[in-house]
């Protein structure tokens, strides 16, 4: 027996409990109640609980073994208690049966109403054509529904806890919980119809988005297996074999050998791998050797396979094509001197015979003035046909870069010392003082010492015949670094400066880069001696021994500049 | 009276050269082509040949290499080829000189006359070669006399030049900048006077070649020194 009852007396105590307002006995499948409506006819109520006891009589722990008495103080309880609300509810749902059924049908048939006009009227903005769609209508659909099923669920399991206690703040907390349930309800609901009625549905499910991607990847790849010549298709199989040998060696692995037959393809496979990747390297390289002007580039095709020989082929072509052009290019420059070269002799022997007897001419004794001017005339022509076929020779010779050099170490003040002493009559002539400025240090150039004396003297020659008589002619030479501050590291950018100014005689209206053109003098010295041609081999033999060769003007100041390389 | 044969197929330069040098005295015999020039020299005693090469029938080169199958005339080529492989390539040949078209008449004269000196003299040098002498190919200077002679016709240089010629003629073969020249002859450093001896130099090739911007035996090795040329 459990109880907490203190007294000994228990047939007391349950007679005391009997006598209370309330109680209720089952005795043998009857029972004996004072509340009416637990009694033997409305025992139905309580059906299941009967039905359970009944099924408890079977057992040895038949309920028919345990009295169970309860009782609790209801004095003035009746009609506040939660057990008198649901009596009282009870009853009138008993008396008012229909009252509901009618309530249910309206609330329905409004509900349908409403539906009906939300799902017409959604999505439809004023004076906007088809559905317009938010941002949130673009957040994937199973994301959306997801995040607000998540804050949906948390607002609910706060409202539900707060029961039902009565309490300002837990009930303005409620309401909240409420509103976010029916606005999270609200937005999936809008935002399932707009997206329904703007056909993108299916489309706006993060799953459709994946699945399309990875159609779309593979299409692709199939279709590139479809076209016949690509490199694709071949990469497709291949992989496709190793990953199929791989795991059918993979699949043998407990014979033991499978695992060092695995591990052999695989190693075999990064060969053939890395031997493909070298070929293409070869390639690359003979291509980048085409690209930087070597022409004589070629490729074993024999060496390659697949399409890596084909690109060996074109390769080779194209070196095959550039070298050829360069072949024509270097022969057709080759000819033009022999033919300016032939030309030039058939030219020179008649005018050796013009200067011969025009010198014959000058030495009889002529009287008549008119005569001997005329004679001069021609004497200075006849000699400047001379010194234009050499000159044209030359030019062509050196601008076709058909001369042979022979380098040797230059002393570039040892230079100017001796050019300067073979001029130095000519400079005096002309009442020109020479300024030299040279640094302490000796400065050595590797060039072709004949060749570059030949543009020191063309631009000395330049300045006897153009410079400003009286004037001064100052000739500089500067070693410079293009990397000053380290200067102890490599020499090879290293290059001296060159540099001769003088004041010109008459107005240069002419551009350098004119001036350095075959043929093309100031105006004035087009009536002179000279062929025009002095400044353009000067340039051709700076360039084809590696310097620079420049021309500047400013005014009536001629500046001519060389950069040439420092020898080591 | 020595005989000089004229060879080109271009009458008027033929007849240019016979006027030239028939003012120096020579006898001149004419050719149009190599064949007729090989004729005359078979009959007839010849002391210089002027030889054009591009000629119809036999040219230059072909009648320089017939000549000197049995032949030791001195022969000048006379070509408007002017390229250094043209010239090298006639020397090597045999020939004594090589002249290009157009020429100067006086340079023409001027070798004719070397050669010829060179050629007939070439005995008589020995005579000089007692006491100080220093020599190469037809340059000498004779230290006794303070005398140079090129080709045997003598040629005056003021101290100066005549120092650093000697100087340079001592040394033949070898290159000297102008600093070494000047500390060689005025046994002290120069400052400052370098391109006085580059002057002098040319002042020298001036007198003793015949032409100074194509010299013989001083020669000017631009950016390194000078040197005399080593002859044998």
């Amino acid at each position: 027996m459990y109880t907490n009852i203190k007294s000994e007396d228990y047939e007391q105590e349950k007679q005391n409990m009997k006598n209370k307002k309330v109680y209720w006995d089952y005795v043998d499948g009857v029972v004996d109640t004072n509340i009416n409506y637990l009694d033997n006819e409305n025992i139905k109520y309580n059906y299941s609980f009967i039905y359970a006891m009944e099924k408890q009589t079977d057992s040895s722990y038949s309920i028919s073994d345990y009295d169970i008495y309860s009782s609790c103080d209801v004095t003035n309880a009746e009609e506040y208690s939660a057990y008198g609300l649901n009596e009282t509810l009870y009853t009138y749902m008993l008396e008012n049966r229909t009252a509901p059924i009618y309530g249910t049908i309206l609330s329905i048939g409004l509900l349908i109403v409403i539906a009906i006009y939300l799902f017409w009227s959604i999505g439809h903005k004023e004076g906007e054509e088809g559905i317009s769609l938010n941002s949130i209508d673009r957040v994937p659909y199973e994301v959306l529904v997801f995040v607000c099923l998540m804050i949906l669920s948390i607002a609910l399991a706060v409202t539900a806890n707060i029961g039902r206690t009565i309490n300002y703040v837990f009930l303005l907390v409620g309401a909240l919980g409420y509103l976010v349930c029916y606005a999270m309800c609200a937005i999936i609901g809008v935002t399932t119809i707009k997206r329904i009625k703007a056909k993108k549905f299916i489309k706006s499910f993060l799953v459709y988005k994946i699945v399309r991607w990875c159609y779309r990847k593979l299409k692709i790849l199939f279709d590139t297996l479809d076209e016949k010549t690509t490199e694709n298709k071949k990469l497709f199989w291949y992989y496709l074999l190793f990953i199929v040998i791989s795991i059918m060696l993979a699949c043998l692995f407990y014979t033991g050998i499978a695992i060092i037959l695995l591990i052999g393809f695989w190693i075999w496979a990064y060969y053939k791998i890395k031997k493909y990747i070298l070929d293409q390297e070869k390639i690359k390289k003979a291509l980048k050797d085409i690209y930087e002007g070597k022409n004589d580039v070629r490729l074993n095709e024999d060496e390659l396979r697949g399409a890596l020989k084909e690109m060996a082929i074109y390769v080779n072509d194209i070196a095959n094509g550039f070298s050829n052009a360069i072949q024509e290019s270097l022969k057709s420059e080759r000819l033009k001197t022999e033919l300016i070269t032939n030309v030039s002799h058939d030219i020179k022997t008649p005018l050796t015979s013009i200067i011969n007897y025009v010198d014959l001419l000058k030495k009889e004794n002529i009287q008549d003035e008119k005569v001997k001017e005329y004679i001069d005339i021609l004497d200075k022509k006849s000699q400047r046909l001379k010194k234009l076929t050499e000159d044209l020779v030359e030019a062509s010779k050196v601008s076709s870069g058909n001369v042979k050099l022979n380098f040797e170490s230059i002393d570039i003040k040892e230079l100017f010392n001796q050019t300067i002493g073979e001029f130095k009559d000519r400079f005096e002539d002309k009442d020109l003082k020479i300024e030299v400025g040279m640094p302490e240090s000796d400065i050595k150039i590797k060039a072709d010492s004949r060749y570059l004396y030949r543009i020191i003297e063309n631009l000395f020659s330049n300045i006897t015949k153009y410079a400003l008589e009286g004037s001064r002619v100052y000739i500089d030479v500067t070693e410079n670094n293009k990397n000053k501050d380290n200067t102890n590291s490599n020499n090879s950018h290293n290059y001296i400066n060159i540099s001769i100014k003088n004041i010109s005689k008459d107005k240069l209206n002419i551009s350098s880069d004119e001036l350095m053109q075959r043929f093309v003098r100031g105006d004035k010295s087009r009536y002179t001696e000279g062929s025009g041609l002095g400044l353009s081999i000067a340039k051709s033999l700076t360039e084809i021994q590696g310097g620079k060769f420049n021309i500047i003007i400013d005014g009536d100041l001629f500046k001519a500049e060389i950069d040439w390389p420092m020898s080591q | 009276m020595y005989n000089i044969l004229v060879v080109d197929d271009d009458k008027e330069i033929v007849g240019a050269i016979e006027i030239y040098l028939k003012k120096e005295g020579y006898n001149i015999l004419k050719a149009y082509n190599g064949e007729e020039a090989l004729d005359i020299v078979n009959s007839n005693e010849i002391h210089l040949i002027i030889l054009d090469i591009m000629m119809p029938k036999k040219d230059g080169l072909e009648t320089l290499e017939d000549l000197r199958k049995n032949k030791t005339i001195p022969v000048i080529l006379l070509s408007a080829k002017s390229e250094d492989y043209d010239k090298i390539g006639g020397l090597n040949l045999g020939a004594d000189d090589y002249i290009t078209k157009p020429f100067n008449p006086l340079e023409l004269i001027a070798r004719v006359n070397s050669v010829l000196r060179r050629y007939v003299s070439f005995g008589s040098l020995k005579k000089e070669e007692e006491g100080n002498v220093y020599k190469t190919g037809g340059l000498v200077v004779n230290d006794d006399t303070k005398k140079v002679t090129v080709d045997g016709k003598e040629v005056k240089l003021t101290a100066t030049e005549f120092n650093i010629l000697k100087f340079l003629l001592q040394n033949k073969g070898k290159v000297y900048s102008i600093p070494q020249i000047y500390e060689n002859v005025w046994n002290e450093e120069g400052f400052g006077a370098e391109n006085i001896i580059a002057v002098h130099i040319r002042h020298i090739r001036e007198k003793i070649e015949i032409n100074p911007k194509e010299p013989r035996y001083l020669k000017v090795i631009w950016g390194v020194g000078y040197k005399i040329e080593d002859e044998k």
